[in-house]
C-alpha cells in the first residue's frame, strides 16, 4: 500500500528567465570563495555594500546568524592595549548620545547619560552575545554532505555518481537511497522526488508556486538559502564566474542546482529555523546600581530620564563595539593623518638613488621598505604586486593555468613556461623530479586506498613516515636544506617565455605595443622618474608555510594568491628590451644605458630576498648587485626581528616557523592593516607606520587627467579594501565569517576546509591569524583609511566619476582624507554626499 | 517569422535586445540569455554616459568590474520577450536600462535560440 501524501500538482507563475534573474540575485548574498590553491581575500559582506556600512553590519549579522561587532571585553582590551585613545572614545560616546548637551543631561543626582554610557563601555558586563549550536542543522548539513561528494576535486577514492548530470539531478539521482533523506523529508520527499522537474530553474519555479510565496517575496527567501551555507554557495560562484571551464567540466553546477535543493527540501517540510539566538543584553540592575539610582530616584526622574536610562542599559553588544570600532578608527587617523600632513610638502630627494626597487603595496612591504631605506640610498615606490600585468602562466608539469593577476581581471596574456636561459639540466631534473614525485604520489594513493592493500601500506611505509614526522618536528631547518641539496629549487630553473604564447605558439605572448604599455604604465602610475638608477629592482611576494592550508592566503593578493615573481620577471625582461626602451623615449622616458632591470621576490615569511636570473646580469651590475644583496640582508634581518617581537618569539624561531610542518602561525600576514596611502614616497618615508599602510606610489603633477588617480583607486584600493574587511569581519565573528581554529580543521575536495568532519566550506581566515594563543585579538577590527595626496578637486573628480568610489566612500565602507600638495590642508569625505555638490562634501578634520 | 527579399537577397526579422549595466553585473544578465536559450551575445566593455546619478566613467586600467557594459542579443521575439521579462525583475534591484528593436538578418540560423526547457 503507498502511504505516500498526494503532492498537489502545481503551476509556476515565474519565467524561467525570472527565476534566473532571482537566483542571480540571491547569489549575491554570498562572494565567490577562492579555493586554497589560490586563496585570496574577499569581502564576507560584498553583497551588501550597497547598503551604509553600520546597516549592512546589521543585515548581514541577521541574515548569517553573525555578531555585528567584536565582544565587548575584546574591545577592552584592545583600549588597555593602546590601540584605542579612551579620550576619542569618550567622544564618540558623547556623539552617539547627541552631543554635549546630551550626553552631560543628569539622570540622577550627579549621573549623567555619558556617565552611565562610559560605565557600560568601560566596566560593567555585557550580554552574552550571539549563540549559536556547534552542528549544523539537519538540512544544511544534507545539502553540505553532497556538496562535498560533489565537488570533490579528485580526492575521494569513489567519486560521486552521475556528476554529468549536474549537482541537482545527481543528488536526486541519489537521495531516494540516502537514509539521511528519508528520514529528513519522509514520504512526502519520496514523492516529491519523483515528481519535480528536473530543470533546476523550473524546479524553483514550481517550489515559488507549491509554497505561495507572493510576488517580491521569492528573492528574499532564495537569498535565505544562501545565506545557510555560505561556503558553498560561495565556492559555486567562483566555480561559475571565475574558474577556467576545464575546472568545471563534466560535473556542471550553478547556484540554481543548490537552490532547487532547498526548495525540495522546504517543499517536503525538512526546513530548520531559528539556528541562533541573541540573549538580551539588559544591564539595567548592574548600571542603577553601580550609580546607586535606586527604584525610588528611576521613578521620580522626568520621562526622558528613564527613557534614556533604558536605552543605555538596552544597548547591545553590537552597538557598544561600533562605538570603540569608530573610536579606533579616529584613533589611527588622529595619529596618522597629522605626520602625514606634516610631510605633505616634504621634498624629494635629489641624490641619485644606489637602486631603486618597486614592491607591491602589501602591507608588509612597508616595514621592509623603511629597513632597507635605512641601509643606504635606496629609492622605494609601491606599485600593485602583479605590476600591471594581467597574465595566466602555464607552469611546467601544472595541467591548469595559474592566474597571476587580481581577480577583478581576466587574463589577457597567456605565458608558456621554459628552462631558464643557462639552467636547461637543472630544468630538466626539475621536471624528472616532480614527475617522479607525482608518480609515488599517485602509486600511494591507490595502495592507501585500495581494501587489500591498505593495511600493508600503512606497515609499510608507516616507520618511514614517522622517522620523516620526527625529523620534521626535532630539526625541520635540517631536513628542509638536505631535500634542497637534493632537489635544485624550482624557482630559477624555469622561467616565464615572452615570446611564446602557451596555447598558439606561433605568437608572442606580447605585442610590442602591449610590452610598450606595461612599461609605461609602471612609470605612469607610480610616479617614477628618468633617469633610472642603475640597478632598479621589481620585487614580487610570498610567503613560506608547511602544512599549512592557508599558505596562499599568505601569498601577494594582486597575483591571484600567488607569489609574484613570474610577473616581476616578466615586467623585467620588458624594460631590459632595447627596442621597448627606444619606444618609451620617444614618449620622453629616457631609461639609461646603464640602467639593468632585475627581478625579485620578498619572502614575507623569512624576509629573505630572492634575485632571479642573476646569470643574466651583466659583468658592469655584479658590484651593484653584490651591494643591493648585502642591504637586502641586512634590512631582511632588521625587519625580522621587528615581527619576531610582534609574533611572541625569537627571530631565528621565525624561521624554523616557515619550514616546520606544526606551524599554525607562520607569520602575521596582513592583520593590523589599517590605511591605504596614495602618494610618493616622501610623504611616508619619515614615519613608521607599523606595517599596517599599503603604500601605492602617485604623483599627483603627472597625472593632470586623474587617470592615474582612477586606475588607483578602483583597482589596488578596491583589493585592499576585500582584504581590509576580511580581516575586519573575520576577527569580528570568526566561526561565521572566519574559518576557526586551525587545529580542528579538515581540507576537503582540495578547495577549502571545514570545522571537523562536515558542515560548510569556511568562508575566512582562521583564528590564528588574528588572535594570539591567549585569545586576544591582535588584528584591530577597523575600516580603512585611505589618505591621497592630490589637489581636492582632481580627487572629486574622480570619485564622482566612478560609482565604485561613490558606494565605498559614500557608504562608509572605506574613509577618505584628501591632503591639498600645496597647503597641507587635510579634509575628509563626508559620508552620503551628493555627488553634485563640491565644497559641501568635505568636512574639515 | 517575416522575411524580407531585396533580389537576391534574404533578410529576416528577429528582436534585439541591448542592455546597459554596471559592469559588475554582467554575470547576471548572461544567466538571464543562457536562461532564455540565447546561445551569443556581443559585450561592449568600458561604456560611458550620462545618466540618472551623472555621469559615468568609462575605461578602467585595472579593473573589469568597474563601469558599465553593453550586451547585445539578436533572437527570435519569444526569447527576447524572455529576456525582457526576467529583466523587469533586475531592474527591480538593480541600476540599468534595456532596448528592444526590430532588427533583420542575413544568417538566421546564428540567431536561433535553443530549447532549454527539459
Amino acid at each position: 500500500m503507498n502511504m505516500m501524501a498526494p503532492i498537489a500538482i502545481v503551476e509556476p507563475v515565474l519565467t524561467r528567465t525570472e527565476v534566473a534573474g532571482l537566483v542571480s540575485l540571491a547569489a549575491r548574498t554570498v562572494p565567490p570563495i577562492w579555493p586554497l590553491e589560490s586563496a585570496i581575500a574577499v569581502n564576507p559582506l560584498a553583497g551588501f555594500e550597497e547598503l551604509p556600512f553600520e546597516q549592512a553590519v546589521s543585515a548581514a549579522a541577521q541574515r548569517f546568524s553573525a555578531r555585528e561587532n567584536l565582544p565587548v571585553d575584546q574591545w577592552r582590551t584592545l583600549l588597555r592595549a593602546g590601540s584605542i585613545d579612551q579620550k576619542v572614545l569618550r567622544d564618540v560616546a558623547i556623539q552617539e548620545l547627541g552631543g554635549l548637551n546630551s550626553a552631560f543631561e543628569l539622570i540622577g543626582p550627579d549621573v549623567s547619560r555619558l556617565d552611565l554610557l562610559m560605565a557600560r563601555l568601560l566596566d560593567l558586563p555585557v550580554g552574552a552575545g550571539v549563540t549559536r549550536p556547534a552542528m549544523l542543522s539537519p538540512d544544511a548539513d544534507f545539502i553540505a554532505k553532497w556538496c562535498a561528494a560533489f565537488f570533490d576535486q579528485g580526492r575521494a577514492a569513489s567519486p560521486m555518481p552521475n556528476r554529468g548530470l549536474g549537482f541537482y539531478r545527481s543528488v536526486l539521482a541519489i537521495a531516494g537511497h540516502d537514509s539521511e533523506f528519508r528520514r529528513l523529508t519522509g514520504d512526502v520527499g519520496q514523492k516529491l522526488l519523483l515528481s519535480i522537474p528536473r530543470d533546476p530553474l523550473e524546479a524553483i519555479a514550481e517550489g515559488f508556486a507549491a509554497l505561495g510565496i507572493c510576488h517580491g517575496e521569492e528573492e528574499d527567501l532564495l537569498a535565505g538559502y544562501v545565506a545557510r551555507l555560505p561556503g558553498w554557495a560561495g565556492h559555486i560562484r567562483w566555480r561559475n564566474e571565475h574558474a577556467d571551464p576545464e575546472y568545471a567540466a563534466g560535473a556542471p553546477a550553478g547556484m540554481a542546482d543548490l537552490l532547487a535543493l532547498w526548495m525540495l527540501l522546504d517543499r517536503s517540510g525538512a526546513i530548520s529555523t531559528g539556528e541562533a539566538r541573541t540573549a538580551p543584553s539588559d544591564v539595567s540592575a548592574q548600571l542603577a546600581e553601580r550609580f546607586n539610582l535606586t527604584s525610588d530616584i528611576l521613578e521620580n526622574a522626568h520621562e526622558a530620564g528613564r527613557r534614556h536610562f533604558n536605552e543605555i542599559a538596552n544597548l547591545d553588544e553590537g552597538k557598544l563595539g561600533r562605538m570603540f570600532m569608530l573610536a579606533a578608527e579616529t584613533s589611527y587617523r588622529n595619529a596618522v593623518v597629522p605626520q602625514l600632513r606634516a610631510a605633505a610638502d616634504a621634498p624629494g630627494s635629489d641624490e641619485v638613488a644606489e637602486a631603486q626597487l618597486v614592491f607591491c603595496i602589501d602591507v608588509r612591504s612597508e616595514s621592509f621598505r623603511r629597513a632597507l631605506e635605512a641601509e643606504g640610498r635606496y629609492e622605494t615606490f609601491g606599485y600593485a604586486g602583479f605590476f600591471g600585468l594581467p597574465i595566466a602562466l602555464h607552469k611546467v608539469g601544472k595541467s591548469r593555468r595559474t592566474r597571476l593577476l587580481p581577480v577583478l581581471l581576466s587574463p589577457q596574456h597567456d605565458v608558456d613556461e621554459g628552462p631558464a636561459v643557462g639552467r636547461e639540466r637543472e630544468a630538466e631534473m626539475v621536471e624528472q623530479n616532480a614527475e617522479r614525485t607525482q608518480h609515488t604520489a599517485n602509486l600511494f594513493d591507490i595502495a592507501k586506498q585500495g581494501s587489500a592493500t591498505a593495511f600493508t601500506t600503512a606497515e609499510v611505509t608507516g616507520p618511514l613516515a614517522g622517522l620523516l614526522m620526527a625529523a620534521n618536528t626535532i630539526a625541520p631547518k635540517f631536513v628542509e636544506r638536505a631535500v634542497s641539496r637534493l632537489r635544485p629549487p624550482r624557482e630559477d630553473a624555469f622561467a616565464p617565455s615572452l615570446e611564446k604564447h602557451a596555447d598558439h605558439g606561433v605568437h608572442p605572448a606580447f605585442t610590442f605595443e602591449e610590452k610598450v604599455g606595461y612599461a609605461t604604465a609602471l612609470f605612469k602610475l607610480t610616479g617614477m622618474k628618468t633617469p633610472t638608477a642603475r640597478l632598479v629592482a621589481l620585487v614580487g611576494h610570498g610567503g613560506s608555510a608547511v602544512n599549512n592550508p592557508y599558505a596562499a592566503a599568505l601569498d601577494c593578493g594582486a597575483c591571484g594568491g600567488h607569489a609574484g615573481g613570474s610577473n616581476a620577471r616578466i615586467l623585467t625582461a620588458i624594460l631590459n628590451d632595447l627596442d621597448v626602451r627606444a619606444e618609451l623615449a620617444k614618449r620622453g622616458m629616457n631609461i639609461p644605458d646603464t640602467t639593468r632591470f632585475i627581478a625579485a621576490e620578498h619572502n614575507t615569511t623569512t624576509d629573505e630576498v630572492f634575485i632571479f636570473d642573476q646569470a643574466t646580469i651583466p659583468e658592469s651590475h655584479r658590484p651593484d648587485l653584490s651591494a643591493l644583496m648585502t642591504s637586502l640582508a641586512r634590512a631582511g634581518s632588521a625587519n625580522r626581528e621587528r615581527r619576531s617581537v610582534l609574533l611572541g618569539r625569537s627571530a631565528s624561531d621565525v624561521l624554523t616557523g616557515a619550514v616546520h610542518w606544526g606551524e599554525v602561525r607562520p607569520e602575521w600576514g596582513l592583520a593590523r592593516n589599517a590605511a591605504f596611502i596614495v602618494g610618493p614616497r616622501s610623504l611616508t618615508r619619515s614615519i613608521d607606520l607599523e606595517g599596517r599602510a599599503f603604500l601605492h606610489s602617485y604623483d599627483w603633477q603627472s597625472d593632470t587627467d586623474g587617470s592615474a588617480l582612477t586606475t588607483i583607486l578602483t583597482a589596488p584600493m578596491v583589493v585592499a579594501q576585500w582584504i581590509n574587511c576580511q580581516y575586519l569581519f573575520s576577527t569580528i565573528d570568526n566561526d561565521r565569517y572566519g574559518s576557526g581554529n586551525k587545529i580542528t580543521q579538515n581540507v576537503v575536495g582540495g578547495i577549502g576546509v571545514l570545522q571537523g568532519n562536515g558542515g560548510d566550506l569556511k568562508v575566512g581566515l582562521p583564528m590564528q591569524s588574528l588572535f594570539g594563543d591567549d585569545g586576544t585579538a591582535f588584528h584591530v577590527p577597523q575600516r580603512l583609511l585611505t589618505v591621497v595626496l592630490a589637489p581636492f578637486d582632481l580627487v572629486e573628480s574622480v570619485v564622482a566619476s566612478n560609482d565604485i568610489l561613490e558606494r565605498l566612500f559614500g557608504n562608509g565602507w572605506v574613509s577618505l582624507v584628501v591632503i591639498d600638495p600645496e597647503t597641507g590642508k587635510a579634509l575628509r569625505w563626508r559620508r552620503n554626499c551628493e555627488l553634485s555638490e563640491s565644497a559641501a562634501t568635505h568636512q574639515s578634520l | 517569422m517575416n522575411n524580407t527579399r531585396y533580389g537576391e537577397l534574404s533578410l529576416h526579422r528577429l528582436k534585439k535586445i541591448e542592455i546597459v549595466m554596471n559592469a559588475e553585473d554582467h554575470g547576471l544578465v548572461e544567466d538571464l540569455l543562457k536562461a532564455a536559450g540565447i546561445g551569443g551575445w556581443t559585450i561592449i566593455r568600458d561604456v560611458a554616459g550620462m545618466g540618472h546619478s551623472g555621469f559615468h566613467q568609462g575605461k578602467t586600467i585595472f579593473n573589469d568590474q568597474s563601469g558599465l557594459v553593453m550586451f547585445v542579443g539578436v533572437a527570435d521575439e519569444k526569447a527576447i520577450i524572455d529576456v525582457a521579462r526576467g529583466l523587469a525583475r533586475l531592474f527591480e534591484k538593480r541600476p540599468g536600462v534595456t532596448f528592444l528593436s526590430d532588427v533583420e538578418v542575413l544568417r538566421s540560423d546564428y540567431f536561433a535560440a535553443t530549447q532549454t526547457a527539459q
